[in-house]
């Protein structure tokens, strides 16, 4: 039996094959939430978080849930305490009920997932936080704060089906709000729901112009050249990795909007002059002049992102002094 | 006019004048001592936005001429030293702190609605005109200071090095420029737009929605809104990330600045405007008092002058005419001779009991010294 060996092996790698694949066939069976990566914590990968309310909703009106992904979320955090603030790590929705509970002492479902700012609780007791108010605090960390300092994100439908995104049955949604959905069932949804989403690749910097030349307004000194794209560059540079820019930065041209704020988000964004005049404009003197909008965006994002230099009175190091005209 | 009346028409005007300015006082209550322009500008300084350039005292010195700092305009640790405004520079940049952060802020005149400079002004200087500015006029100017003591923020400064007729000197809010339709050269040379020129009540709202889209960043607080009765020009401040103790809202960052929010929110100019507001009242009227007086006291020393002329009068003529009549008794019971030697007895005894009298009057008068 030269070749016994051999065959063998080959038999044995044969079985192990098709015991794999039946058992992963079985397993997509039962529940897609397997597909996720298991979390440390022994929670789910995902769930959906269902408006869970007193009252019932035959309409079976409103947004559609969320699905949470507790692992990423799970890897960002201090301790499970860092949300779960009472120290039980109990569904959200076992107090936070859509009309508020004794037990969550009327906080509202919206209210204790949406409060911007939450008053800091006295010393030795847990503060909670919010989605919104935990994902603000992020946003003034250094690689955040440089665009976030200058721009605020809009509020609009966009925002809100960044997280309200699981497509569930009226079925669903009423076993889900009384709290009578399989936990089975309701894993599979967000399993789904999170794989699901696409992440926008942000434009190129290379489709960028590689430099501007600011001169507008140039009087004392010579334009401003400006390195867009190694402005861009940095900054995708230092989000690349990031779960929650890429979860909410949803299409191509958000980042560009950081600067080129107000006007419809597109890769040819019109130039800050459209809006922002050289001289003050009565009807709008919230906006700040032409000079005043570059500087301000310039240095705002400098003082968010800790750049040190240039100094902001140091007028030389961004503007070449002017020969003297004749 | 004796003592005790010249005391009580004092009395009365002094209670007079006293009851006047009592119920300006009333009619202040934190109100405006001056009339409130409903569309008078401002400007709103946002010390979040100021890098302390130095641009705007430049453009100060240059729009009003005025002369030429030791150090120049590039030199920014000027800002370093607390400065003050002067008669020769009208706004000066301070660097503050604030959570470490350097944080710069203008000072300047406040244009105040009811300015303290005004009121305390006994000679009218100071107006507060329509486009929201506090201007002087030095003509009449007598350089006593009051304004300088009376303003809340030590915003006008004197001309000390001037021998002759020095004048008080501040920020004009570049009045002469905004009837020409021209910002203030301050607000025309911030390149940061930390200094918004617009009508006051716009520049409010424009601060509350600052302070509402960035809660974090500002203080919610607009540092002139009320205080001092309310200014033209405001300021922002930034927020500290540490909160200070419950019950000094907007006080411990505002102090940071050098912003002092216990001036409180009623004009300054209440204390000053009732009492020396009446020294033009006083200028007015004291002359036509006085002179009254005067012109009583001689009237009646003329009278009795004239009254006691005529009663000496009637005393001689008495005299004359009974002297007359005895000599002519004599006459006609014992002839002219005896009647002359008699006329001229009775005449010099006449004269020397005059004389005696006149010696008697003015031995008395002696005594009475």
């Amino acid at each position: 039996m030269k070749n016994g060996t051999t065959l063998l092996l080959l038999a044995a790698l044969v079985l192990a094959g098709a015991a794999c694949l039946t058992f992963w066939e079985g397993g997509s069976v039962t529940a897609t939430a397997a597909s996720l990566e298991a979390t440390d914590s022994g929670a789910p990968s995902a769930m959906v978080i269902f408006p869970v309310g007193e009252k019932a909703n035959p309409a079976g009106a409103g947004l559609k849930p969320v699905a949470f992904n507790h692992l990423v979320h799970e890897k960002r955090v201090e301790d499970c305490a860092s949300c779960h603030h009472t120290g039980d790590t109990v569904s959200c929705t076992t107090c936070h009920t859509v009309s508020g509970s004794a037990d969550g002492k009327f906080v509202t479902l919206a209210e204790a997932m949406h409060s911007p700012r939450i008053a800091k609780r006295p010393e030795g007791t847990n503060t909670p936080q919010s989605c919104v108010s935990c994902h603000a605090q992020r946003l003034r960390e250094r690689d955040c704060a440089g665009c976030h300092a200058i721009v605020k994100p809009a509020r609009d439908e966009s925002w809100c089906v960044t997280c309200h995104n699981v497509d569930v049955t009226a079925e669903q949604r009423r076993q889900g709000s009384e709290g009578t959905l399989a936990p089975e069932e309701n894993e599979a949804l967000a399993a789904k729901a999170v794989e699901a989403k696409k992440t926008a690749t942000p434009l190129s910097p290379a489709k960028g112009p590689l430099k501007v030349t600011i001169d507008a307004i140039s009087q004392q000194y010579e334009p401003n050249v400006f390195a867009h794209r190694r402005h861009m560059s940095s900054l995708m540079e230092a989000i690349k990795d990031d779960k929650l820019a890429q979860a909410f930065h949803t299409r191509p041209e958000t980042l560009c909007a950081a600067c080129h704020h107000n006007s419809p988000m597109s890769s040819t964004p019109p130039a800050c002059g459209n809006c922002h005049k050289p001289n003050i404009d009565p009807a709008h003197p919230e906006r700040p002049h032409l000079k005043a909008a570059y500087h301000l965006q310039c240095m705002g994002c400098h003082a968010g992102m800790n750049v040190a230099r240039p100094v902001n009175t140091s007028c030389v190091s961004c503007h070449k002094e002017r020969a003297p005209q004749r | 006019m004796n003592r005790r009346k010249f005391l009580t028409i004092l009395g009365t005007a002094g209670v007079a004048s006293a009851m006047s300015t009592a119920r300006v006082a009333e009619a202040g209550g934190g109100v405006h001592m001056f009339p409130y322009w409903e569309n008078s500008y401002g400007v709103l300084h946002d010390t979040t936005r100021c890098i302390g350039c130095r641009r705007c005292e430049e453009g100060c010195n240059k729009v009003n001429n005025l002369p030429k700092p030791k150090k120049p305009f590039a030199d920014l640790t000027v800002c370093n030293t607390r400065r003050r405004t002067s008669a020769y520079e009208w706004t000066v940049v301070n660097k503050y702190s604030v959570d470490g952060k350097p944080v710069f802020r203008k000072l300047q005149c406040f244009h105040c609605n009811d300015p303290a400079c005004a009121a305390a002004c006994f000679a009218k200087c100071f107006s507060k005109n329509a486009d929201g500015s506090v201007t002087y006029d030095g003509t009449q100017c007598v350089g006593c200071r009051y304004c300088m003591i009376a303003c809340p923020f030590y915003m006008p400064g004197f001309q000390y090095d001037e021998a002759f007729d020095p004048l008080v000197q501040k920020c004009t809010f570049c009045a002469p420029r905004l009837k020409e339709g021209k910002l203030p050269g301050c607000v025309e040379a911030c390149p940061m737009d930390a200094l918004t020129f617009g009508r006051r009540s716009d520049l409010i709202k424009l601060a509350r929605a600052r302070i509402k889209d960035h809660p974090d960043k500002y203080l919610d607080y607009i540092y002139g809104e009320w205080d001092a009765g309310g200014t033209a020009w405001m300021v922002l401040g930034p927020k500290a990330s540490t909160p200070p103790p419950a019950g000094s809202h907007g006080d411990g960052e505002m102090k940071a600045l050098g912003l002092d929010t216990q001036i409180g929110n009623r004009p300054v100019a209440e204390l000053t405007y009732g009492a020396l507001g009446a020294v033009p009242m006083i200028v007015a009227f004291w002359p036509v008092l006085f002179g009254g007086a005067y012109a009583m006291t001689k009237r009646k020393e003329a009278i009795h002058k004239a009254e006691q002329e005529a009663v000496e009068k009637q005393a001689k003529d008495d005299v004359t005419t009974a002297l007359d009549a005895a000599v002519r008794k004599i006459e006609e019971t014992q002839g002219q001779p005896a009647a002359d030697a008699a006329r001229k007895a009775m005449t010099e005894a006449l004269k020397s009991r005059e004389a005696l009298d006149s010696c008697h009057a003015s031995s008395d008068h002696g005594e009475g010294k």
